[in-house]
């Protein structure tokens, strides 16, 4: 990577960390990534170890930092995850009724039978092969 | 020979919980001030490691925090840091600490004959 280029992506990096870090320590970062990316650093560890640096400084709890602050952030992030889970849980059901037709081609013959409960689940009947003693389902 | 917590001593060693790169920063300015370019050279060559930039800042805000280093006004843009003396003290504490270990390590080798 080009010197100017590695310190810009190393600069980038920076940006990532708290406001209060940056005054502190900002400048003199930035400097020495250029000092190490001019004695044959690899930018990319730089950065890398900047970035591990700036996770770990948003997750220690600072005094200036409301404890109440860090468990909303936890709570938004712990809640995005639980909707975009139930999204796609509610979506695979969905695309697997619409994918039915074509998913029967790649089957083997085998006893068919229906199995009610999962008609009622999902509104189409399905079936059942079983091969060897292992119920597999199409 | 019984090494730990059982001996009262190691309470005392607050370095314990405060991973390496904290003692190894402690060590390089146990001498003389230096800032972020100049830790990371020294410590290359006493210790053979090549600490991180974003360890090092790490370690440096929590030493400050502990009280166990300070920062000197600024040169050009760089902070030299100092160790303070609960600094020096912590660190002479570890490293009592370190030689027990080793000393007790020693001598289990040779009485394992290995």
């Amino acid at each position: 990577m080009a010197e100017p280029r590695a310190i810009r992506v190393v600069e980038t990096v920076l940006r990532c960390y708290p406001a209060r870090w940056r005054r502190r320590h900002g400048d003199e970062a930035a400097e020495l990534a250029a000092l190490l990316i001019k004695d044959g650093t690899p930018a990319g560890s730089i950065a890398w170890s900047y970035l591990a640096g700036a996770a770990r400084e948003w997750l220690t709890p600072r005094p200036g930092r409301r404890l109440s602050t860090v468990a909303c952030a936890l709570l938004v992030a712990a809640c995005s995850l639980g909707v975009s889970g139930g999204l796609l849980a509610s979506a695979a059901p969905a695309r697997a009724a619409t994918s039915q037709p074509r998913g029967l081609a790649h089957c083997q013959p085998g006893s068919l039978e229906p199995v009610p409960d999962v008609t009622r689940a999902i509104g189409h009947p399905q079936v059942i092969i079983r091969e060897a003693g292992h119920d597999r389902s199409c | 020979m019984a090494v730990g917590k059982r001996d009262g001593k190691a309470g005392q060693d607050v370095l314990r919980r405060i991973g390496e790169a904290s003692v190894l920063i402690l060590i390089s300015l146990a001498d003389e001030p230096r800032h972020g370019y100049a830790l990371i050279q020294d410590i290359k060559d006493l210790a053979d490691v090549e600490l991180g930039p974003g360890t090092l800042y790490g370690a440096l805000d929590r030493l400050e925090r502990l009280g166990l280093i300070e920062s000197l006004p600024a040169e050009d843009r760089r902070h030299p840091y100092r160790i303070t003396a609960p600094g020096a003290a912590a660190l002479r504490a570890h490293l009592d600490s370190l030689e027990r270990v080793s000393a007790a390590g020693r001598l289990r080798l040779q009485l394992g004959g290995i």
